[in-house]
């Protein structure tokens, strides 16, 4: 019998499979790929590993959009998603909310993964905040369902994306951004599994980092090169977009720190910058450090952190975006997804639309100006 | 009993409840004239946007102005004029057509008057009840005219700018104050309270928009030939800035606050990016560094676009009312320009904003008032209160019946 990943990366729903796709090529050896979708043109590319989900409800179309169908269609499916599941220790579950599949199917092929016995870790892209009401609802709801399944959420903004290139860069290009975050995710994940790494992890420790219960998911990515390559890194993702905003978590207490470089990259480089990471983002309670040389990089340092903290004891206004699966009676406060992140001091209040905009999120945010550095 | 056949109290009680701050302002009537007795100001709680989300700690505070106007003036109040803003007051414009009777043509007191009933009989929408009209031009045969009576014409249109209020807020806001033992006199429009302090009679006859841009939202009311053309809200205010800032800096609230208060903008210039400021400024532990093109960008950028749904809105609103010619904003409509006024209006540039975003003339509004520490563009709006609560005998704010009689009909089930 095949043996099973060590990571199974999950793109679900259009967005999810689109990403997923492309970042299939530059994959690490052993980080396999799944497509889930509703919509029979995703799942039908190039033959890799792909379930098609809702075939009864949708008849190989999309969900148009309905959360419910996204949901039902994989509850319908659960024999073979979980055959998938099976034996994989880490899932890593690429998702666009906003839509059917993305925002209704997440959390149950999540707690399906989990069920299994499987960590989850979910990325979850946020619709634009052109796209309007409903989607941004949806997309709310569905980050809330993901966050208590998952044993880890990571919310990408799209709107966020759009600072990140020039306005006359592509539409394309700012996607990229999200591919690289995605990818330096995965790299950072699939080395603590490989073994021959400068600086070992134990993976079972990686998976203890986002079994936390309730805790807020911290992800950061930074790429340096040059001179000083590690600690410019390491300032990259201390600047990281999505581990900003006020109510994104800066502090955490249980650290992963990845630290990939080319063959010139010392020991003394990679503490550096973990030493810079961790004054950014804490990990006083578990620091774990897993640093590999990778020739590929070249001159390039690559610095990425995913965190957890405990769950905060009141409902301060602090982004809580992954809860342990298990216990669905738990009672649950406040999950702030998209709220307190984009909307501040009006994370928890009503959404004002004008426009068909949430008028409460900041006007350089829903309009992509970048901001001048500093 | 009906309240507007007795004599004017001589003591006069007007409360603004803001989203940021609550002032009540208490006045006598000498002579014509009104005196200062008191006032008060507190800071708002359980207002968000411009909507109660919290009655009781709003109760408490409203309690607190109330005791201390009264204590200050050493004289019970028993009835108070409250402000009305942001989402809770809609207003529509409402017509009363008739064909004018006579043979020939000439109209008589009696057309007007029936007109008007014709036109307050026309339903406010399910749920929402008549807090005011005011009045518009009247049109005898699709000429204004001041004063129809004498005229001859064939057909007859008297029109009001209508506003309503959400039953639900109505009855929170009469509870509330009749919890205090107050009677509620009237409701004042907010936009035209601000007005009534901060524009002149020869702009309003002119024509001139006024925006007053407060913490929670940004009220606007244009003035056409004397009359209200039209009013409108928009839910957006201060706070949106400091949260933007709070957002972008990731800096607290009232840090973002003071920042705002110190160094935004609502115009950003390419300057701004040379220069470096600092939170507090003693370079202390936790002082921080920022950019202040940072700090201009972002507010500008939301000053801007607040602007910007406001001329969307009043564009919208003149559709309405004008549906058969586009209307533009410009200088014909409105020869004296915008007045900005409101606590935002505070913020640097913000004239050139509006100018920028609207293409008028602009100025910020500065109430004329006794006491030196109300002329300040965030007291437009209570001190043109207690002016429009003294001509409340009764130009343009008036009432059909008592205001009573509306409550009663409202409780009446």
């Amino acid at each position: 019998m095949e043996r099973a990943p060590s990571i199974l990366l999950v793109g679900l729903g259009g967005a999810g499979c689109a990403m997923v796709t492309r970042l299939a090529p530059g994959l690490p050896a052993d980080i396999r790929v799944l497509r889930v979708d509703t919509d029979a043109r995703s799942v039908a590319e190039d033959g890799a590993a792909a379930v098609q989900i809702g075939r009864a409800q949708t008849r190989g179309m999309g969900t148009g959009g309905e959360p419910a169908v996204g949901a039902v269609a994989a509850e319908a499916e659960e024999p073979a998603l979980r055959r998938a599941f099976t034996g994989v220790p880490l899932v890593v579950l690429v998702t666009g909310l906003g839509g059917g599949t993305g925002s209704g199917a997440s959390a149950v092929v999540a707690r399906q993964a989990a069920d299994a016995g499987a960590t989850v870790l979910a990325f979850a892209t946020m619709p634009f905040s052109h796209e309007g009401e409903r989607r941004m609802r949806q997309a709310n709801e569905g980050a809330v369902a993901l966050g208590q399944k998952a044993h880890g959420l990571v919310l990408v903004h799209n709107d966020l994306l759009l600072q990140q290139v020039s306005n006359e860069a592509p539409l394309s290009e700012s996607f990229a951004a999200a591919d690289a975050w995605v990818g330096g995710a995965l790299r950072a994940l699939a080395a603590a599994f490989e073994p021959g790494a400068l600086v070992p992890v134990d993976p079972a420790a990686l998976r203890s980092i986002l079994a936390s219960p309730g805790s807020p998911t911290l992800f950061a990515y930074g790429v340096g090169a040059g001179p000083g390559a590690a600690a410019t890194a390491a300032r990259a993702a201390g600047q990281c977009p999505l581990a900003h905003g006020p109510g994104a978590v800066t502090k955490v207490a249980a650290l992963f720190v990845y630290v990939a470089g080319g063959p010139a990259m010392t020991s003394a480089d990679a503490f550096e910058a973990v030493a810079a990471v961790r004054l950014r983002f804490g990990g006083e309670t578990t620091t774990l450090l897993c640093a590999r040389i990778d020739p590929a990089l070249g001159e390039r340092v690559e610095v990425s952190v995913l965190g957890a903290s405990l769950p905060a004891p009141k409902a301060a206004p602090k982004a809580r975006k992954g809860a342990k699966a298990a216990d669905a009676d738990q009672p649950l406060f406040g999950f702030a997804t998209e709220e307190t992140l984009r909307r501040g001091l009006f994370g928890g209040t009503p959404m004002t639309f004008i426009e068909g905009q949430d008028v409460d999120v900041p006007t350089y945010i829903r309009k992509a100006v970048r901001l001048p550095a500093g | 009993m009906k309240p507007q056949n007795k004599p004017l109290p001589s003591l006069i009680a007007v409360i603004d409840i803001g989203t940021h701050k609550t002032v009540a302002l208490v006045g006598q009537l000498i002579d014509g004239k009104a005196r200062m007795l008191s006032f008060s100001e507190r800071r708002t709680d359980g207002v968000v946007k411009g909507t109660v989300t919290d009655l009781e700690k709003l109760q408490r505070c409203v309690h607190e102005v109330v005791n201390d106007v009264e204590r200050g003036a050493s004289r019970a109040i028993d009835e108070v004029y409250l402000s009305m803003s942001g989402p809770a007051a809609e207003g529509e414009r409402v017509k009363g057509i008739i064909s004018v009777p006579a043979a020939d043509g000439r109209v008589a007191k009696q057309d007007v008057l029936d007109a008007i009933a014709s036109a307050k009989r026309l339903e406010p929408p399910a749920g929402r009840a008549t807090i005011l009209y005011m009045r518009q031009p009247t049109i005898l045969d699709n000429r204004p005219v001041v004063n129809a009576v004498g005229m001859t014409g064939r057909r007859l249109e008297v029109l009001f700018w209508r506003v309503t209020m959400d039953e639900g807020n109505l009855r929170l806001r009469v509870g509330m104050v009749n919890g205090m033992s107050l009677m509620l006199r009237d409701f004042i429009l907010a936009s035209h309270a601000a007005a009534c302090a901060v524009a002149t009679e020869t702009e309003k006859q002119g024509g001139v928009l006024l925006i007053d841009m407060g913490a929670g939202t940004t009220d606007w009311i244009l003035y056409y030939k004397e009359h209200i053309l039209c009013a409108g809200s928009i839910p957006l205010g201060g706070e949106h800035l400091t949260n933007d800032l709070g957002v972008a800096l990731r800096v607290s609230r009232d840090t973002a606050e003071d920042l705002k208060v110190r160094f935004a903008s609502a115009v950003h210039r390419e300057a701004d990016l040379n220069q470096t400021i600092w939170k507090d400024g003693d370079r202390g532990l936790g002082d921080q560094q920022f950019n202040r093109g940072t700090i201009t960008k972002v507010s500008s950028l939301r000053y801007q676009e607040t602007l910007d749904f406001v001329r969307k809105d009043v564009l919208r609103q003149l559709d309405q009312i004008f549906p058969d010619h586009p209307t533009k904003l410009d200088q014909h409509l409105l020869p004296s320009g915008v007045i900005l006024t409101g606590g935002s209006a505070n913020l640097q540039d913000a004239a050139e904003a509006v100018q920028l975003v609207l293409g008028l003339p602009a100025r910020v509004g500065v109430p004329v008032f006794e006491v030196e520490s109300f002329r300040k563009p965030e007291y437009a709006g209570v001190v043109g209160m207690m002016t429009a609560a003294i001509t409340d005998a009764p130009p343009p704010v008036r009432r059909p019946r008592g205001f009573l009689a509306a409550l009663r009909d409202l409780f009446r089930f």
